[in-house]
């Protein structure tokens, strides 16, 4: 499914990116303008390492989203990536959440890219990955590392599928915050972008019709051999 | 938070909308709504406030205003318009030793009061979100806490000792190893007693330089109201938000005040709070207003921000002129000038989140609606690098799909293994893998036995992943493996597997014309992924992904499945899927799988042998249930004149 991903994005020049699962807190937190002890730290329950492990603290990172600062870092804009990757939470399991997921993250950076670039992408994105007609509909939202923050809901069109024509809460996204661009050395007066922020199990849930996400993690081939 | 349509209702005066379409308005121009309600004669919104607006929104004015600026139409009563007139006291004093950490503090003192039950009223509204009416008094602070967003406490004033007739507060930091008396947790009856690092800011009463209360955190047990109270001093401060949720945290205390202060609500909304509870207390317990103190320090300044309305167009993808800017954000509260295409904006005092350009650009954004947002897809540029990881790993998985494996994600968390999360999930999570071939070792051992029902002849599984080691400074360090195991027997390694593994091995090396280096256990491989990598030439294009079908997943079946064999001679010219065809429709709904194993011809006839697999979606089946079926197998192949073997 990932291939499937990768192919349409790079399509639009998006570009494949990863970075480590083992993430520090600084680039998984501050450096995504979630400073210490801010109630939006709240958001995600944070599996840490031991100190003795570690030089600096560091964490199994709660999202895809550290790879952003990290990739600016090394490249000046234009910038289009995604990062399709694992993800911890330190939440109790069921049958709609896991402690580990995978999510895909996308970053564009560039002179004058607003909204409607993030709602095209998005639009691109979901009409090819599920082969059908597709609206997509922005709700405000709030992450620390963007601004505007918005929800993003879409809707299935056309097509006989049982998730067709209702609105289904899907991913998070907005413009990335100033912060976050000065952070990596990038003029916010100049560049603007997007980012967006999905769980790949979520789509794998959707394209299928799965049950239950904990069974993509058991190994069981009762089920992974329906692929 | 949950929010009473009725009470918002107080605010919002007259209006047209249902419950269901003022959430529809929140959730599609401000918050996030979790549901609707029927509770009586009222709606319960629940109403998911995100952390940016924490700070004026965890209360029914909060939300009402909210509404009234998405529909353009004022509050009919808003608290927060005219700043509130309290008569002055000298009967308290307040020694603020910190005003960084408590910029503001405020007391009001009321005399004669009754303390009893709520009237039913007030102990509707507060059921009606979840709280428990307690008496009049304390009733009247979460009241006002939830209409307003400031937290506030009641003491019992004739049990707060008084220097020389005045009572007096001080705001200081903790001396470490003092201790506070905290008021009982909800279900417990004994007060806490929580130890003080030095870090932790207190409310302390003068007279005896005894800590009453953690700042901001949770009140403590001295001086509390009983229904015997007459006099009553209630205090509404401001705290720094960054102390309060420090403290919190290390106790482990998340309560509505807690919450609310480390979301920093305004300063400039105690003597609004206080107003509001003199009033309310007067109305339901009776009694006198003796004035209030307002020790105010240290005023936090609104910032006006300057904003070109090109930037906000050119952020939203929206052309909008700068007068309707001005008047969305006008609608909002905001005070705005706006000169040629600059406009200049400050949010209302009570909007501590608005501080920079894009938050005013936010502002228009929701509020002219993003509906309007129209799509524009990305130029589409050439892509300018490879993923060799990604690349590569494409590659084997083609290799091994093809040679009949199956990929399988397992868990990053095992009960044993290096290293240890500092807080785990469960005892049996609570390391991190340092290899993926214990795990698949593990999935051999429970696929294994379902070998038939897969319809395969042995099971072969990979998985691509990350591990955790420590390098040689004791430092967590992580690569990428391969793993791949082959199990050929349900009943487990049998020593022929190894030999499979390395002919994998072989073919996917031969694929990335490489060598590969591996560790082999009991039909189970490993290979370095990240080190591999490190050898193998940079890729400079991605392969055409072949879409795979269009496939829906089925829930299968927890219980186990029974296999039988038949084998039957049938003329020469009788096809194995007619066959098959009428096995199939004599065996039942239960049987989840057929499998052609065995054909041969001897003598002008042929022999076909079939594994068939039942299983029952409910339960484990029996031996007698399954001969059953089989019965009727038997039966149906003698009426076509096959002859069983």
């Amino acid at each position: 499914m990932i291939a499937e991903i990768n192919s349409i994005f790079s399509e639009l020049g998006f570009v494949f990116a990863e970075g480590p699962e083992a993430e520090t807190e600084y680039y998984n937190f501050d450096r995504l303008n979630v400073p210490k002890d801010h109630p939006a730290r709240d958001m995600q329950d944070t599996f840490w390492f031991k100190d003795k492990d570690v030089k600096e603290p560091m964490v199994l990172r709660t999202h895809t989203s550290p790879v952003q600062a990290r990739y600016m870092d090394a490249h000046k804009p234009p910038i289009r990536v995604i990062v399709p990757g694992k993800v911890f939470r330190n939440e109790a399991t069921d049958a709609t959440h896991e402690a580990q997921f995978f999510q895909l993250e996308g970053l564009c950076v560039d002179e004058k890219v607003h909204l409607g670039h993030l709602k095209g992408t998005i639009e691109y994105f979901f009409s090819k990955f599920f082969s059908g007609e597709v609206e997509i509909r922005f709700r405000p939202g709030f992450f620390p590392f963007v601004e505007p923050g918005v929800e993003v809901d879409m809707m299935l069109k056309n097509s006989d599928s049982k998730l067709a024509n209702r609105w289904i809460e899907i991913m998070g996204a907005g413009m990335v915050h100033p912060n976050v661009l000065k952070e990596s050395g990038i003029d916010p007066e100049k560049y603007s972008g997007f980012a967006f922020g999905v769980g790949i199990d979520r789509l794998a849930v959707m394209k299928y019709g799965i049950d239950d996400v904990r069974d993509l993690y058991t190994g069981d081939l009762r089920f992974v051999n329906q692929f | 938070m949950l929010v009473s349509f009725n009470w918002l209702k107080d605010y919002l005066g007259d209006t047209k909308l249902t419950a269901a379409q003022a959430a529809d308005l929140l959730g599609q121009h401000a918050f996030e709504i979790e549901g609707v309600v029927a509770k009586g004669e009222d709606f319960v919104i629940d109403v998911d406030v995100l952390p940016n607006r924490s700070s004026d929104s965890l209360c029914h004015r909060g939300i009402a205003r909210e509404i009234a600026s998405i529909v353009d139409k004022p509050l009919a009563t808003d608290p927060l318009t005219n700043s509130p007139e309290l008569t002055e006291t000298d009967l308290i004093e307040i020694d603020i030793k910190e005003e960084e950490a408590c910029p503001r503090f405020t007391a009001s003192l009321l005399t004669d009061v009754t303390v009893k039950e709520s009237p039913a009223w007030l102990k509707n509204r507060l059921e009606t979100i979840g709280q428990k009416s307690i008496n009049n008094i304390v009733d009247a602070t979460n009241y006002v806490m939830f209409a307003l967003g400031q937290p506030l406490h009641a003491y019992d004033a004739d049990l707060f000792p008084q220097v020389a007739g005045k009572w007096r507060f001080c705001v200081r930091y903790a001396k470490e190893g003092e201790t506070v008396e905290l008021i009982a947790e909800g279900g417990k009856n004994e007060a806490r007693v929580v130890e003080l690092t030095g870090s932790e800011l207190l409310i302390v009463d003068q007279s005896s330089n005894r800590p009453i209360s953690l700042a901001g955190v949770k009140g403590g047990s001295f001086a509390g109201v009983h229904l015997g109270t007459k006099k009553v001093i209630i205090e509404a401060a401001h705290f720094d938000p960054v102390i309060t949720r420090r403290t919190a945290r290390r106790l482990g205390i998340v309560i509505d005040a807690s919450k609310r202060f480390e979301n920093e609500p305004s300063r400039e909304l105690p003597p609004f709070a206080q107003f509001e509870i003199i009033k309310l207390i007067k109305d339901i317990a009776g009694g006198n207003n003796e004035g209030t103190v307002d020790k105010y320090l240290k005023a936090a300044q609104q910032p006006e921000v300057t904003v070109s309305t090109d930037q906000v167009n050119n952020l939203l993808g929206i052309t909008i002129s700068g007068e309707e800017m001005k008047k969305i954000l006008e609608q909002v509260g905001c005070t705005v000038k706006l000169e040629d295409k600059t406009l200049v904006a400050k949010g209302p005092w009570e909007r501590t989140d608005l501080k920079i350009a894009e938050d005013f650009i936010e502002e228009i954004g929701r509020i002219y609606g993003y509906e309007h947002i129209k799509s524009v897809l990305p130029e589409k540029i050439s892509l300018n690098e490879i993923n060799k990881k990604h690349y590569y790993s494409e590659k084997i998985r083609h290799v091994l799909l093809s040679l009949g494996f199956s990929e399988v994600i397992t868990s990053s968390f095992r009960k044993k293994d290096e290293i240890q999360l500092l807080n785990a999930l469960a005892s049996d999570k609570s390391y991190l893998r340092s290899n993926l071939k214990q795990n698949i070792l593990e999935a051999l051992d429970k696929n294994a036995p379902h070998t038939d029902l897969l319809g395969a002849d042995d099971t072969r599984i990979f998985e691509i992943g990350t591990v955790f080691q420590k390098d040689k400074d004791n430092y967590i360090t992580e690569h990428t493996t391969l793993s791949l195991g082959v199990r050929i027997k349900s009943s487990g390694y049998s020593g022929k597997e190894d030999g499979v593994v390395k002919t994998v091995l072989e073919k996917v090396a031969e694929e990335l014309q490489t060598t590969i280096d591996w560790d082999l256990e009991k039909g189970v491989a490993e290979v370095n992924l990240s080190e591999l990598l490190e050898k193998l030439p940079e890729p400079t294009s991605y392969e055409a992904f072949t879409a795979a079908s269009t496939i829906s997943y089925k829930p299968f079946s927890m219980y186990p499945s029974m296999s039988r064999d038949i084998a039957l001679w049938v003329s020469e010219n009788t096809k194995a899927d007619m066959v098959e065809k009428v096995l199939t429709e004599a065996a039942g709904d239960l049987l989840v799988r057929t499998r052609l194993f065995d054909e041969f011809s001897k003598e002008g006839k042929l022999s076909l042998a079939f594994r068939m697999v039942f299983q029952s979606p409910e339960k484990t089946l029996t031996d007698e249930e399954v001969n059953g079926f089989m019965e009727k197998v038997y039966t149906a192949v003698a009426k076509e004149g096959w002859e069983v073997r």
